[in-house]
């Protein structure tokens, strides 16, 4: 240790490495180790062998998990595409402290008008994380008395992520509210999620609209409230949008306002 | 099949390979996040998060950085540590009331289920841990606390709770037998 190191605290950062392993770390410290870790082999050596040390300790508290989450997730897997392998170069001394859910990338657009079309997510693979993100919340935000209502639901929500044609897709605004849909168009069904909008004012709600070209809009329902996913059936693959309203207590045969909200369902096989 | 295997297969798109996957990690991930996070249906949530996390990035799992199964469970801890901090900074105290009316049921659980021979090996161990060594490394491992919050609760200073910590883990390591 020279003196150079201690006065750069560089000592300091060397004894975390154990703290490192049991994900004892504050996020800033975490980020200051990790940068350590690139430049110091003997640590990021000592830091697997600990890592290794620490597991052990998760061997011993295996538990059975619920038969339905194994239903949930190999039906979230079917509708999930994959990332693509790392850029091995950038992998960090240690794959699984260092990756993770990566923010998508900030971008920045022009001004639009006034009632966009949402911005698509970076990528398939950010659409479908905030679709499943929402059915998983739904499972465990249940309490006693929605229970059977959730499980026919989620009957039906498994049945349209296990069709072989299933995509995902959604756009957030600045704001981080958003609109989800897995879709297949071969069983005419959607999972809609609307997340963020909070409950309108006055008694009103979420109507749920499909658009197509030369057609009024069809009504695919009311949504519930909370981030509950509306299942919409009967769809057509002509269709070309989804849009949402606001309307009275009950919903309106045809939208009575501008949509708050509008997807393309083109990435999702429809309109064709 | 074992669990590096499958996860190759899995990062080339093998829905089958998953499945045998979720077979043999379900049962640690979820042990692993329910221990940390307490919550039942919080932990069903991260857990399945962790395993869907796996289908998606299963083709970042570098054979030569170590065991799929240790990759897989430091995954888990990780996912399972950033909730639990981030639900105390949420309410510490609705948390702590959530975590006592909780910790009946989870018990009962782990109870019943067979982690067997290794669950044993791993008590044994850390009965023969000095008690600061155990406590440092359990308040950091299962309870996910941070080591400058582990310092604050057993009244110790900085430096001694990250010695604990090394000490516990290779004292762990060499009780074990080292064969991760």
């Amino acid at each position: 240790m020279s003196l150079l190191d201690r006065m750069l605290g560089r000592e300091d950062l060397h004894s975390l490495a154990a703290p490192y392993a049991l994900d004892a770390l504050d996020p800033a410290e975490r980020v200051r180790f990790e940068r350590h870790l690139k430049s110091c082999p003997s640590c990021a050596a000592e830091v697997r062998a600990l890592s290794e040390d620490a597991v052990r300790l998760a061997w011993s508290t295996a538990a059975q998990p619920p038969p339905a989450m194994r239903d949930r997730v190999l039906a979230a897997v079917r509708a999930t595409p994959q990332d693509q392998g790392p850029a091995r170069e950038h992998t960090p001394q240690l794959p699984p402290h260092v990756w993770g859910t990566q923010p998508p990338p900030a971008r920045s657009r022009a001004p639009r008008e006034r009632r966009p079309l949402f911005a698509p997510l970076a990528t398939a693979t950010a659409a479908a994380a905030l679709v499943v993100a929402s059915l998983f919340a739904v499972q465990a935000n249940r309490t006693q008395d929605r229970l059977d209502a959730e499980r026919a639901q989620s009957r039906e929500i498994a049945h349209v992520l296990a069709a072989p044609d299933a995509r995902a897709s959604a756009g957030r605004d600045a704001q981080g509210r958003s609109l989800a849909v897995v879709a297949s168009a071969s069983e005419g069904q959607a999972i809609v999620t609307l997340s963020g909008y909070g409950v309108p004012p006055g008694g009103r709600v979420h109507q749920l609209w499909l658009m197509r070209p030369g057609a009024q809009p069809r009504s695919l329902g009311l949504f519930p409230t909370g981030d509950t996913p509306l299942v919409a059936t009967g769809l057509n693959k002509s269709a070309t949008s989804l849009a949402v309203t606001v309307e009275p207590d009950g919903g309106s045969p045809q939208p009575t306002s501008q949509p708050i909200v509008q997807l393309a369902l083109k990435s999702v096989g429809f309109g064709e | 099949m074992e669990a590096d295997e499958l996860l190759v297969l899995v990062a080339g798109g093998d829905q089958k390979a998953f499945e045998a996957l979720y077979g043999l990690v379900s049962g640690p991930v979820f042990g692993l996040v329910r221990r940390v996070v307490r919550d039942p249906a919080q932990s069903e949530e991260v857990a399945q998060e962790v395993l869907l996390e796996l289908w998606r990035s299963a083709a970042r799992f570098d054979p030569g950085r170590g065991s799929a199964l240790s990759w897989i469970l430091t995954l888990a801890h990780r996912r399972a540590v950033d909730r639990v901090r981030s639900a105390r900074a949420a309410g510490e105290r609705e948390q702590r009331e959530a975590r006592r009316a909780h910790s009946t049921a989870f018990d009962q659980v782990t109870e019943e289920v067979e982690a067997g021979l290794e669950r044993e090996l791993v008590r044994r161990c850390l009965d023969r841990l000095t008690a600061l060594q155990r406590q440092s490394v359990t308040l950091a491992y299962y309870d996910g606390y941070t080591y400058r919050e582990v310092a604050e609760r057993l009244s110790l200073p900085l430096g001694t709770v990250k010695t604990r910590m090394r000490d516990g883990l290779t004292q762990l390591r060499k009780c074990l037998g080292g064969v991760a």
